[in-house]
């Protein structure tokens, strides 16, 4: 009888068939070929002749093979064997994730642990990501924006002063390096817009001059922008912002060519730009301010900021090296003005975002790296536990062939689907932390072009760091559990602590108690920062003051009428007191800082003169804020225009420039740059006015000269209305309407409207959202980090129950429990806090320039961080060591 | 105009051929693959002869497609055998493709038909 099953075997050897179905299929075909056989013999054939053709059943070359591999049989599903060596890189990468999602499906309670504690961590990163996106790395949403510059002139005081439109025409002539330079007022005013029959409207208006939207590089999304011979021939033209054209004017075409009324004087519309026209300033309307051809006088009337597009190709260096160039030709042309002028150069986008912002950005991104950093070691100190209770499945997949390197795979591969499904999650979280955030940044910190956005970029960040952190928290517990040599030794015993695994978690859970400890610190000296600046001196004494920007265009006596408005506002039920005043106590300074000298002082060299802000008050001005006088007198009736022009200035000037003499009866000389072609104008020194803080972290004392109002008409200028009890922003419509009786003409823009203490609040909202923030972060680490030590301490405590049991059998009291588990705590508490420490003496130092009235290392903070610790750690440490307490010995020693 | 992939047209002429023949022998009753390819052989006078190495996968698809089932069945003094009997399902299947084959015959003896007409 013919052997046919070899032959058949070898040909379906290849395939790796099922073997039981590879038997089924051999056994059919042998019968098959004994059938075919059996017949020949008996048709009388010889037998070598018959097993011949019966073998000639099959055709040329293995077709068998070939069709029984496309058939499904030779594709049956891989049964899973974890572990099993592969032989294709990747292969059975699908196999280790659906092995991976059941075993986390299993363990839903850590699964959900983990990935919750990812999603925090992951979250938060994505959402400080999208703002450090936005401050560090997007470029400017301009055309070319790495060509723009911010042109300041420079003098012997400042780097950073403004631009006089005749030096900017000059610049425009002789620079061969920019394409242009444009400037726009620092400030944005407003204009009243008269409507027909309607209310008129206040309209935030910015004064622009005509080339500025050329050098951004926006074209009008209607009509055009400014031309050279709109400035030639000063016409009275604006354009309108995108924004508002849609809200104010439907977006209207027709709106442009077409005149509306703007402070009662017409103005022609001719054209809509873009809001990101908003880099300059948040307006409504820009208004042409023209430069050329203005008289000579201009020259000394330094009031524009001025951008600048460079030329493609040319460098800061370069462009710096050419106005510096223009700016000493200009020296000597005009050396009464511009001796000692130079010019400097910055890249817009460094003007736009701030070192502050950029300084914030940094520090929440540490911030919250640290607190990823936290998670991931919570995460894998779960996942060390877990290693250490699976030892067994893996010993027992080592014994069953498994090598190292596809555990440890499969093992990644577990940790990379908890990351990545925290990724997920947290990439929702960051999107609404992103979502409310808007409400919480405090107005102000980010530039009005820069938005937070969820987009591409955030989500890929998410990805990788999702990947990352995978790889970070899982590659160390991999590698651990899988050491099947030492498992193999443990497997007989599941009682036998695992000393290399406590070990590395221990280390991991000091890592997290120093991390959490830096971040108090950074968060402790921030909170410190922002009680000092919320509780600063601010010299006067006044609470509750309504403050309100009162522009009066065109009025024939500003005095007048403020004296009007003032008794108007009086008689308003709840009023105390009203004055006037160009900048509002720790606000911005509206008029900025003058050249002045002392008369009879030897003279500064040109440019060199020391420099006082200064401020334009009414003389009810300091009765107002309760602002004391410390010496000399107030304002009063005589200071007025035609009487002997005089002054008040503050405590800091006179230690400063006056030091031992009486300064009453003192004459100054003061360089009123703003108002065209006037020399310097001699007051004299009447009071000395207490020192009130300039902002609420200034480093130095603020220098300062008050002036009567009546001897410097003035618009755009605060008035203050104190309440005489209560709230004071409840006296803001009563204020309107006194204001609205006086200005019938309908002409007077008020806008601005807040209380003193709104103004303080904005000038600390950078603190404290810093210090909020980082105060929510170092809480979220310290919890973080308490609950990874409570994980260990209880694992520790469940370990060794038997050890405790026996302890307790011996006649140990409770104490004695207590003291064993606080043994196990302690090193790592106390090696966390000390390595913590000597962390935020580093942090303090790089976050030194944020901190105000408090040292970056500072004792204090460290105390109250190390109770606190302290305090958290005890109490997590509660529980597990109740634990111990309550081990029975007899169940500990009969589960033996 | 539409070409016909004359090649393709004949694999499938032959493999749908293949499945009719088989699946129609063992409508009358279940056979074993030896039989069923002596019986193709015999009733075709020759014409007709499937390979083993073509016969058993064929089979085996049509089990696959659960039109046939296969089942292993002793007798006495006889080695096992595997007999494939016809499902419910491939009875459809083969009433479809006689109704078909019969359509295709017929046009095509309507064609040729016309020429001689």
């Amino acid at each position: 009888m013919p052997e046919w099953r070899t032959d058949i075997r070898a040909r379906l050897a290849h395939l790796d068939l099922p073997p039981a179905r590879e038997a089924e299929i051999i056994d059919e075909l042998a019968q098959h070929l004994e059938d075919h056989y059996r017949e020949l013999l008996a048709g009388g054939v010889d037998p070598v002749e018959a097993e011949r053709l019966a073998r000639s059943d099959f055709q040329a070359g293995n077709v068998l093979a070939k069709y029984i591999a496309a058939l499904k049989l030779a594709h049956p599903p891989v049964a899973i064997t974890p572990g099993a060596p592969s032989s294709r890189p990747f292969g059975g990468l699908w196999q280790d994730l659906r092995y991976a999602a059941r075993m986390l499906r299993n363990n839903a309670a850590f699964t959900a642990t983990a990935v919750l504690t990812l999603a925090l961590g992951i979250g938060a990163n994505a959402a400080i990501f999208a703002l450090v996106d936005a401050t560090l790395l997007r470029p400017l949403p301009l055309p070319s924006p790495d060509r723009l510059v911010s042109v300041y002139e420079t003098t012997a005081q400042t780097q950073r002063s403004y631009v006089s439109g005749a030096n900017l025409n000059d610049w425009n002539e002789q620079l061969r390096t920019f394409e242009r330079i444009a400037a726009f007022a620092p400030n944005v005013a407003s204009m009243v817009l008269g409507s027909e029959g309607g209310v008129p409207e206040t309209v935030p208006r910015q004064w622009v001059t005509a080339g500025i939207f050329d050098v951004l590089g926006l074209q009008p999304i209607a009509g055009r922008v400014f031309s050279d011979e709109d400035d030639r021939s000063r016409a009275s033209v604006v354009v309108l912002n995108e924004r508002f054209w849609r809200e104010r004017y439907n977006a209207d075409p027709g709106i442009i060519d077409t005149p509306i009324r703007l402070d009662g004087e017409m103005w022609t519309v001719v054209g809509v730009v873009p809001e990101t026209t908003d880099v300059i300033g948040r307006s409504s309307i820009w208004a042409l301010r023209p430069l050329l051809g203005a008289p000579p006088r201009v020259r000394a009337v330094y009031n524009l900021r001025a951008i600048g597009r460079l030329r493609p190709g040319i460098d800061l260096d370069t462009a710096r090296a050419d106005i510096t160039r223009v700016a000493a030709t200009l020296a000597t042309e005009y050396p009464e003005t511009n001796t000692g002028r130079g010019a400097a150069l910055e890249p817009l986008r460094d003007t736009v975002i701030g070192g502050d912002l950029r300084q914030t950005s940094i520090l929440f991104l540490s911030v919250v790296a640290f607190v990823l950093l936290i998670c991931c070691a919570n995460v894998a100190n779960l996942l060390l536990a877990r290693a250490a209770a699976r030892r067994r499945e893996f010993a027992l997949r080592s014994a069953l062939g498994a090598d190292r390197r596809r555990v440890i795979r499969q093992l990644l591969t577990e940790s990379l689907a908890l990351s990545l499904t925290g990724g997920v999650l947290g990439l929702g979280l960051g999107a609404v932390i992103l979502q409310v955030a808007p409400a919480v940044i405090p107005p102000g910190l980010l530039p009005p072009t820069l938005t937070l956005s969820l987009d591409l970029r955030v989500v890929v960040f998410c990805a990788v760091t999702a990947v990352f952190v995978g790889l970070l928290f899982g590659l160390a517990p991999a590698w651990q559990a899988t050491d099947f040599a030492a498992a193999r030794t443990i497997a007989s015993s599941s009682r036998s602590t695992t000393a290399r695994g406590s070990g590395l978690r221990s280390v991991l859970v000091a890592g997290q108690v120093a991390t959490a400890v830096a971040l108090l610190v950074g968060a402790g000296l921030l909170l410190r920062s922002l009680v000092a600046v919320e509780n600063v001196d601010r010299g006067y004494r006044a609470d509750q003051v309504l403050t309100m920007m009162v522009d009066p265009p065109g009025m024939p006596s500003l005095v007048q009428f403020y004296d009007t408005v003032e008794k108007e506002v009086m008689a308003v039920p709840g009023v105390a007191s009203v004055g006037w005043a160009t900048t509002l106590p720790l606000g911005e300074s509206y008029l900025g800082s003058v050249p002045f000298s002392v008369v009879g002082d030897p003279p500064a060299a040109q440019g060199r003169e020391p420099e006082a802000d200064y401020q334009i008050v009414s003389a009810s001005y300091f009765r107002a804020l309760d602002l004391p006088i410390v010496a000399g007198r107030a304002f009063d009736d005589r200071d007025i225009d035609g009487r002997v022009p005089v002054a008040i200035v503050n405590e800091a000037f006179v230690e400063r420039y006056l030091p031992g003499r009486d300064p009453i009866g003192q004459r100054i000389g003061i360089v009123q740059y703003w108002i065209e072609g006037r020399p310097a104008m001699m007051r004299e020194i009447v009071g000395v006015a207490r020192q009130v803080k300039g902002s609420v972290d200034e480093r130095e004392p603020m220098l300062q000269i008050y002036v009567p109002l009546a001897q410097e008409p003035m618009g755009d200028i605060f008035m203050m209305v104190r309440a005489s009890a209560g709230d004071a922003a409840a006296l803001t419509s009563g204020v309107r309407a006194a204001i609205a009786r006086v200005d019938t003409a309908q002409l007077v823009s008020v806008r601005s409207i807040m209380t003193l203490d709104d103004v303080l609040a904005q000038g600390t909202s950078r603190h404290r959202f810093r210090a909020t923030l980082v105060i929510a972060f170092a809480a979220l680490a310290l919890a973080l980090a308490m609950v990874g030590l409570f994980g260990v301490l209880a694992y520790t405590v469940q370990q060794r129950s038997r050890e405790f049991g026996l302890r307790r059998a011996l006649g140990a009291t409770t104490r004695d429990v207590l003291r064993q588990v606080a043994r196990a705590a302690l090193p790592m508490i106390v090696a966390g806090a000390a390595a913590g420490l000597a962390l935020a003496v580093v942090l303090g130092q790089l976050i030194a320039s944020m901190l105000v009235g408090v040292q970056p290392v500072d004792v204090a903070t460290y105390i109250g961080v190390v109770v606190l610790v302290g305090l958290t750690a005890a109490a997590s440490m509660a529980s597990p060591a109740w634990r111990a307490t309550r081990v029975d010995p007899a169940i500990a020693l009969r589960s033996e | 105009m539409t070409d016909i992939d004359t090649r393709a047209l004949d694999r499938e002429l032959k493999r749908g051929s293949a499945e009719l023949l088989i699946l129609s022998l063992l409508d009358a009753r279940p056979r074993h693959g030896y039989e069923l390819g002596k019986l193709i052989e015999t009733r075709s006078r020759g014409e007709l002869k499937f390979h083993l190495d073509s016969l058993y996968p064929l089979l085996y698809r049509l089990e696959e497609r659960k039109w046939i089932k296969g089942s292993w069945v002793e007798k006495a003094g006889e080695r096992r055998r595997r007999f494939y009997k016809v499902t419910p399902e491939g009875r459809r299947v083969l009433a479809e493709q006689k109704k078909t084959w019969e359509k295709f015959v017929e046009a095509v003896r309507r064609v040729t038909g016309d020429d001689h007409a």
